[in-house]
């Protein structure tokens, strides 16, 4: 008789094992409210840990105890995964400030590298008059304008060396 | 009808079926104009940005009204695991009605609930996973 309640005892732990292990299951993987199933998913590991040695002692079936036992550690794995993902947000948001300051950086690295290859036009209207003032601050051609006047002025020195 | 009632499976969809009424129940008395709702995104409270499943109880406050759009607009994701939620309130009557009904074909039964409700699970909290995963 008292074998017969020992093993009822066993088996209600695994149905309620069982259950609370399915809801903190769900709830769990729901962002919103994950952390707090924490608490559901440790009391069906308790239930389920509880109603085993119930079990052991009794030769009672286990297999609602070994199921809620199994549901309720992946439960509460993945509610405690909740406080990793929280932080790794946290710790994202703490970093965006530098993340818009390297933007910035970019936007401005990019900008003069724009600017050194630029084509600049004026154009001046004065009645029927218009004048045009095109310049290229191209830095190719800059630097070949360059080196063809320091050419020139090498060649201008050579002659004067030699006329002297 | 007692014996059969006192069978784990049954229990456990009773309890389940039970669970899942006071989840609608929560969802009707809460209206989704005066938001005040009890339940709080922790997430959002300590890391200052929405997660994934922000207004799923508007979500469901509102589907239950009959303003879908609405309901869309809170949470992209409130109609999935609504449905979710309705069809296992049906799957538990309906199994425990054939787990009473058909004594011989009890094992396949509940291999059919387990492996169904898995799937529908995996479905409608694919993109809560996929959330919770992307920063493991």
């Amino acid at each position: 008789m008292e074998e017969e309640s020992t093993k009822k005892t066993g088996q209600n732990l695994g149905i309620a094992a069982l259950i609370t292990a399915i809801i903190t299951f769900v709830f769990a993987v729901i962002p919103c409210v994950g952390l707090m199933a924490i608490i559901p998913g440790i009391i069906a590991i308790v239930l389920a840990s509880v109603g085993l040695s119930h079990a052991a002692r009794t030769d009672s079936p286990r297999g609602i105890l070994i199921a809620g036992l199994i549901i309720g550690i992946v439960a509460t794995m993945i509610s405690f995964s909740q406080v990793f993902v929280a932080g790794k947000i946290a710790q994202k948001a703490d970093k965006w400030p530098d993340v818009i300051e390297d933007v910035v950086l970019d936007v401005k690295k990019d900008v003069l590298e724009d600017l050194e290859d630029a084509n600049i036009s004026i154009k001046i209207e004065n009645g029927d008059e218009t004048v045009e003032i095109s310049t290229s601050v191209n830095k190719k051609e800059l630097v070949e304008t360059l080196e063809e006047l320091e050419g020139e002025e090498d060649s201008t020195d050579m002659d004067t060396l030699e006329q002297e | 009808m007692v014996r059969f009632v006192k069978k784990p499976y049954v229990i456990v969809n009773i309890v389940l079926a039970g669970v899942i009424v006071m989840i609608m129940i929560y969802s009707a008395i809460f209206s989704p104009d005066e938001d005040e709702y009890p339940v709080v995104c922790i997430h959002e409270k300590i890391t200052g940005e929405p997660c994934v499943s922000c207004g799923l109880s508007h979500s469901f406050s509102l589907i239950l009204r009959g303003r879908l759009n609405e309901a869309y607009s809170w949470n992209v994701y409130g109609m999935r695991v609504f449905l979710f939620f309705s069809l296992q309130l049906i799957m538990r009557v309906f199994f425990s009605f054939c787990y009473i009904k058909f004594i011989d074909t009890r094992k396949q039964l509940i291999m059919m609930d387990i492996i169904g409700s898995v799937l529908l699970f995996l479905i409608s909290f694919r993109q809560f996973f996929i959330y919770i995963f992307q920063y493991c």
